[in-house]
């Protein structure tokens, strides 16, 4: 064995290469030789093949880089096995060399370190993958040396030498036949001389590489050329501080790990985004990686380096940014994550819960068939928080809020209830109540009503609803029947005040109203339509209920437009109509006020349709309560005008059913009344067809109409009754009806909350708010019917539903933290986003498809090159080390970024020779090409040094010529 | 809540609204399709209602025909039956060119302010085309002004029944082609994207993610 390890095995190398390239006669081979032929095969069959023979012959791609593959080879020498590794690159851009111009960091440790491109790496296939000691390293390298000769092959070959953690390779290369470059990179990873931890120290390593020793460096100068990357980190948002220095001082490559470290960002970078008021997100960008190359340079001496060591960063060429995304991005399980999606998804189990119980009651009571299924970890929070929650959503703020808040295009389409209404902030505040579990909603519900309750005894306004408008059939049943029982309550406030006005302190306000009630129908009935008896009535209203309002009303329409004192006194007048003119008395004809058309909830108008298909047209049930419409304005249009015919009523009510003959005259929007309208009175006109025909609905209305203001007629929509029926709804509404409204409404009031983030121009964001608009309408269409058709299955939509919103909020969350990070270099914010979403999208559809696939995925987003524009911007992210975190770390290099000291400086020297002194060889080509200079020079000298102040890797590559 | 028990016995529960001026002839339109009479009938008073089964290929229908009054008056009242149409018709009268200017003055708006229904199918409808003698908006102007609000157009007489069943039987078929309204309008199943095979369901929702 030992006589075919030759003790130097370069000098054999040429030899070799000329005589004994078809050497195959193993006769004598010792097993060192069989061993070498075997590496020469392999090799010979890698060379023959060709990368992109190899790449189809599966090689394998290298982790974290587009264009490295290597090939594996398990060779076999007596007692130990090696492993025998090909890594080669495929460039799209022609021969390029790695490590050098274009400092990619996606080369491999090994490329950087010795600045080569395709090689092999041969190693025992040991626990530690090491060899433990020189010579044996040495040796295994001579073979690799010989059969790598023998096939006349450039690639240079590293054998890794000593412990595994110093990283130490030892490696050559045969360059041609004069040239033959060797290698050796060793690290220290404690105590790193002080001379070592700067630029000039380091510059001297270099130069004492190749010049005699004894030379005083100061005096002398050496031009070397000169290239530094130096990366830089955000100090993790962290409030242990152990931890904080260790990840500080760690390896570059470990830091990853240390980021895996579970810890809440106790800072709350989100406190002013919409989500905070209801919980705190974990800040999706951990820091920031910062990468800064400086130009190749030629240094000359000592002194030029120390001044580098003070060169700001702001100065270097080249700045890519790196973000660092928080390990919970790419993690599907929920884990203890708290946010909307987790909410929600525990209302849709509350909804599963909710079909087992008659009432909301039941699920309190503990008693109900269903709640053996109610496990001990279903608990009510204490009375201290539900009064909390009720306070929150009925004592605070008394202001109606901005109902359009948040809203989405889209918003509408869901039928829920505004995000800042008293239903949607109940739905929002039962996410957050207890765990959101069916007894905590019950418990709270039933809470929520009884307040409910509270305000409408105590005629005190419903909190976060409009007490006007008119009922959005587009939204959930209970924020209609909410929203109708406002305005009840505000009517009933309305009444009562004009009872108490007149009254003065008499009894409960109840019985006030009743009162007045039956006051009205008594009037109603007796009204006849003589002008005396109104007359005389009028007065007796007037003192009887003394609405000051519509006494002012009164008194302004006589003084101002009844000239003829003789005739009758309008009531409830508005003013007159234009300069219409009543045909008969030639009066003003005065538009009068009118009650409100009455509203009604969605289930008041389904029960109308009912009505209707129930009965047919026969009894004429829908024209029921627009006839008391149609009453009611009549009532009130004779009240104003007493001397009104039916047909002044329908010019004015429905002026298309006036057949006017002469135009210019009847023209109700004539403009001044001329003296010319005047002559002609009255005008000739009559009534269309359809209006005079006999027994029309509308003439007949008109003859039992009796003259009666609005303020004095019967109530269309009597405030007292609906309020006492919109009640008993909310305190015996079936659980599962007030879930599917509740589910609803969450979801809506989430997907609004979350829409009110300022996330600045991000267009793919906009675009997946209003899919998530889109999805969740489709989703919730099932609920709020009559009936749920598959409840199983919906409950499994709606839960995939939440994955979907999680998902969406994720990358809100990620779109609000990049936004406000790069507020003043948006485009940064864009395309970093846009990296991200383009990994993110891909993994959703899988995720929230299959439910088992809840893998794990490393987030990992794109180096972004940072314009000079933009740099201000990013160093201001490295904002300068608090006094705790400076005190504890000795800063011991230079190139400070805000205080900030490098985590890892990497630095290549190289210095050449003029090597075009006529010797020409075959391999001269190839040498240009590996060694990336000038033709006329070769890269002689080469050094990577790698580390920090306590962390030093030096890689050292010299070639010579032998 | 007055929920119907059982299982309809009907495939489709759509709503249509007919709107338009006072004395165009909604009600006499309504009535020619429900009842297959004609009435000089008395103006409408607020909203009027009829109920219409039909039966459209294999499909059950059930229509609810609201009929508006076009009275101002009446307008904030007949607002709320915006909501959930599936169809909304504009009724003009050819004979009075006044409705017809209407149409685009006051009833497009009511419609942009009212329904929520992006995928509402709209339809307009020139009636009384039995007065051709007394025409005062050409067919030519019908067209140009659906093309205009992308609706349907079909001119028809409610007197004569002339385009009266197509106008409706058109409007339904415009509906059933419409997915979101059909899903809407369904009594029985539902539909939504996770229902289809799982298969589809990843190509659907990752479709759901990229397109933007």
């Amino acid at each position: 064995m030992a006589s075919t390890s030759r003790p130097n095995p370069l000098e054999e190398d040429d030899d070799a290469e000329e005589e004994v390239q078809h050497f195959d006669d193993f006769t004598l081979a010792s097993s060192w030789e069989r061993f070498i032929s075997d590496i020469e095969a392999t090799c010979r069959q890698w060379l023959a093949d060709g990368p992109k023979n190899l790449v189809e012959k599966g090689a394998v791609a290298v982790e974290d880089s587009k264009n490295l593959f290597k090939v594996k080879y398990d060779l076999k020498n007596v007692a130990k096995s090696y492993c025998m590794e090909f890594y080669f690159q495929i460039d799209n851009n022609g021969s390029q060399q790695a490590g050098i111009g274009n400092w990619n960091s996606n080369s491999h440790d090994l490329q950087l370190c010795f600045g080569v491109k395709d090689f092999l790496l041969i190693a025992p296939q040991s626990a530690s993958g090491v060899l433990l000691d020189s010579p044996e390293s040495s040796k295994l390298l001579s073979s690799v040396a010989i059969a790598l000769s023998n096939c006349a092959s450039l690639w240079p070959a590293f054998v890794p030498v000593h412990d595994p953690s110093r990283k130490a390779y030892i490696g050559i290369q045969n360059m041609g036949t004069v040239f033959t470059r060797r290698f050796e990179a060793d690290r220290i990873n404690s105590q790193v001389p002080v001379k070592l931890m700067h630029l000039e120290g380091l510059y001297e390593l270099f130069v004492s590489k190749f010049v005699y020793s004894g030379v005083d460096f100061s005096m002398h100068n050496f031009k070397v050329h000169f290239m530094m990357r130096l990366t830089y980190q955000t100090f993790p948002y962290e409030e242990d501080e152990e931890n904080d220095m260790d990840e500080l001082m760690g390896d570059k490559t470990d830091t990853a790990e240390h980021y895996g470290s579970e810890s809440r960002n106790k800072l709350h970078w989100d406190d002013d985004c919409p989500w905070s008021e209801w919980y705190s997100a974990e800040d999706p960008l951990r820091g920031f990686e910062l990468v800064v190359t400086c130009a190749d340079k030629t240094v000359e001496n000592t002194l030029e380096m120390a001044e580098l060591e003070n060169a700001s960063p702001h100065e270097a060429e080249k700045w890519i940014l790196h973000p660092i995304l928080s390990p919970y991005l790419g993690d599907p399980s929920h884990g203890n994550r708290i946010d909307f999606s987790s909410q929600l998804l525990c209302v849709v189990e509350a909804l599963d819960m909710s079909f087992t119980a008659q009432f909301m009651e039941d699920f309190v009571s503990g008693e109900n068939p269903g709640s053996e299924n109610l496990k001990t970890s279903v608990v009510i929070p204490p009375p201290t928080v539900l009064d909390r929650v009720i306070k929150d959503l009925f004592h605070e703020g008394s202001k109606l809020p901005d109902f359009t808040k948040g809203e989405h295009r889209l918003s509408r389409a869901l039928k829920a209830a505004p995000l800042e209404s008293l239903f949607t902030q109940f739905c929002l505040h039962s996410l957050w109540f207890g765990n959101c579990n069916i007894r905590a909603i019950a418990s709270l519900w039933i809470e929520f009503v009884r307040e409910v309750r509270w305000c409408w005894e105590e005629s005190q306004p419903l909190p976060k609803m409009p007490v006007d408008g008119s009922i959005d059939l587009s939204t959930c049943l209970i924020y209609q029947k909410l929203h109708l029982l406002a305005i009840c309550i505000e009517k009933k406030r309305e009444m009562n005040e004009e009872f108490l006005d007149c009254i003065g302190s008499e009894d409960s306000s109840d019985a006030s109203v009743s009162v007045e009630e039956h006051q009205k129908v008594d009037k109603r009935r007796n009204t006849s339509s003589e002008a005396d008896l109104q007359r005389k009535r009028d007065s007796s209203i007037a003192e009887d209920t003394s609405n000051r309002l519509r006494f002012e009303r009164k008194t302004e329409s006589t003084n101002s437009v009844n000239q003829s004192p003789t005739h009758a006194i309008r009531r409830g007048s508005a003013g007159p109509a234009g300069t219409m003119m009543l045909l008969k008395s030639h009066q003003r004809l005065h538009a009068p006020f009118t009650q409100d058309p009455p509203l009604m909830t969605e289930d008041m108008h389904e029960e109308r349709l009912q009505a209707v298909e129930a009965f047919g047209d026969s009894l004429n049930v829908p024209g029921q309560l627009e006839k008391d419409i149609l009453l009611s304005d009549m009532s009130a249009f004779k009240a104003a005008n007493p001397d009104a015919v039916f047909e002044d009523f329908i010019r004015w009510h429905s002026p298309g059913d006036w057949d006017s003959s002469e135009p210019e005259a009847a023209e109700p929007s004539g403009g001044s009344i001329t003296e010319g309208s005047k002559d002609k009175w009255p005008p000739r006109g009559r009534l269309s067809q359809r209006m005079s025909d006999q027994g029309n609905l509308w003439r007949k209305s008109w003859n039992d109409a009796p003259a009666l203001p609005a303020d004095d007629q019967k109530p269309l929509l009597d405030p007292n009754r609906e309020g006492e029926k919109i009640l008993h709804y909310l305190e015996t509404v079936r659980p599962h009806q007030l879930l599917e409204q509740m589910v609803c409404t969450a979801f809506r009031g989430s997907a609004d909350t979350l829409n009110q983030t300022n996330f600045g121009d991000m267009k793919q964001m906009t675009s997946k708010l209003e899919q998530l608009y889109l999805i969740t309408k489709s989703t919730l269409g099932a609920l709020q019917r009559n009936n749920l058709p598959d409840r199983a299955e919906t409950i499994k939509d709606l839960r995939r539903l939440c994955v979907v919103f999680e998902h969406v909020e994720k990358l809100v969350t990620v779109a609000a933290s990049l936004h406000r990070k790069f507020l003043d270099a948006s485009r940064l914010a864009q395309v970093i986003f846009s990296d991200f979403y383009g990994i993110y999208v891909p993994l959703m559809g899988i995720n929230s498809n299959d439910e088992e696939n809840k893998s794990r995925t490393e987030m990992e987003v794109g180096r972004q090159e940072v314009t000079p524009r933009e740099r201000q911007v990013v160093s201001n992210l490295f904002s300068p080390p608090s006094a705790n975190q400076s005190w504890r770390k000795v800063l011991s290099m230079g190139n400070l970024l805000n205080g900030h000291e490098p985590i890892l400086r990497e630095i290549i020297f190289s210095t050449g020779d003029d090597v075009n002194n006529g010797i020409h060889y075959a391999a001269a080509a190839d040498v240009a090409a590996t060694s990336d200079r000038r033709r006329e020079e070769i890269e002689t000298h080469r050094m990577y040094v790698s580390g920090t102040s306590n962390d030093l890797r030096v890689a050292l590559s010299v070639t010579s010529c032998d | 809540m007055g929920s119907s028990s059982g299982q309809p016995e009907f495939d489709y529960l759509f709503k249509v609204l007919l709107i338009g001026d006072s004395g165009v002839g909604k009600s006499s339109l309504l009535l020619s399709f429900t009842s297959n009479t004609f009435d000089d009938l008395s103006p409408t008073i607020g909203v009027d209602f009829k109920v219409k089964y039909l039966t459209i290929g294999e499909k059950k229908l059930k229509l609810a025909i609201w009929d508006t009054a076009g009275q101002e008056r009446f307008r904030t009242l007949t607002s709320s039956y915006y909501r959930g149409a599936q169809g909304i018709i504009m009724v003009y009268d050819v004979t009075r060119r006044d409705t017809f200017t209407n149409l685009s003055d006051i009833w497009a708006k009511e419609i942009d302010l009212y329904s929520t229904n992006q995928d509402c199918i709209k339809m307009l409808v020139g009636n009384k085309v039995d007065k051709e003698s007394e025409r005062a908006v050409t067919k030519k102007e019908g067209i140009d002004f659906a093309r205009e609000y992308g609706c349907l157009f079909l001119e028809c007489s409610a007197k004569t029944r002339v385009n009266v069943e197509q106008c409706f039987e058109e409007l339904v078929h415009k509906i059933l082609e419409t997915p979101s309204l059909t899903a809407e309008g369904s009594s029985g199943g539902k539909k939504n994207i996770f229902k289809q095979n799982p298969a589809q369901t990843s190509s659907a929702s990752s479709s759901y993610c990229c397109s933007s």
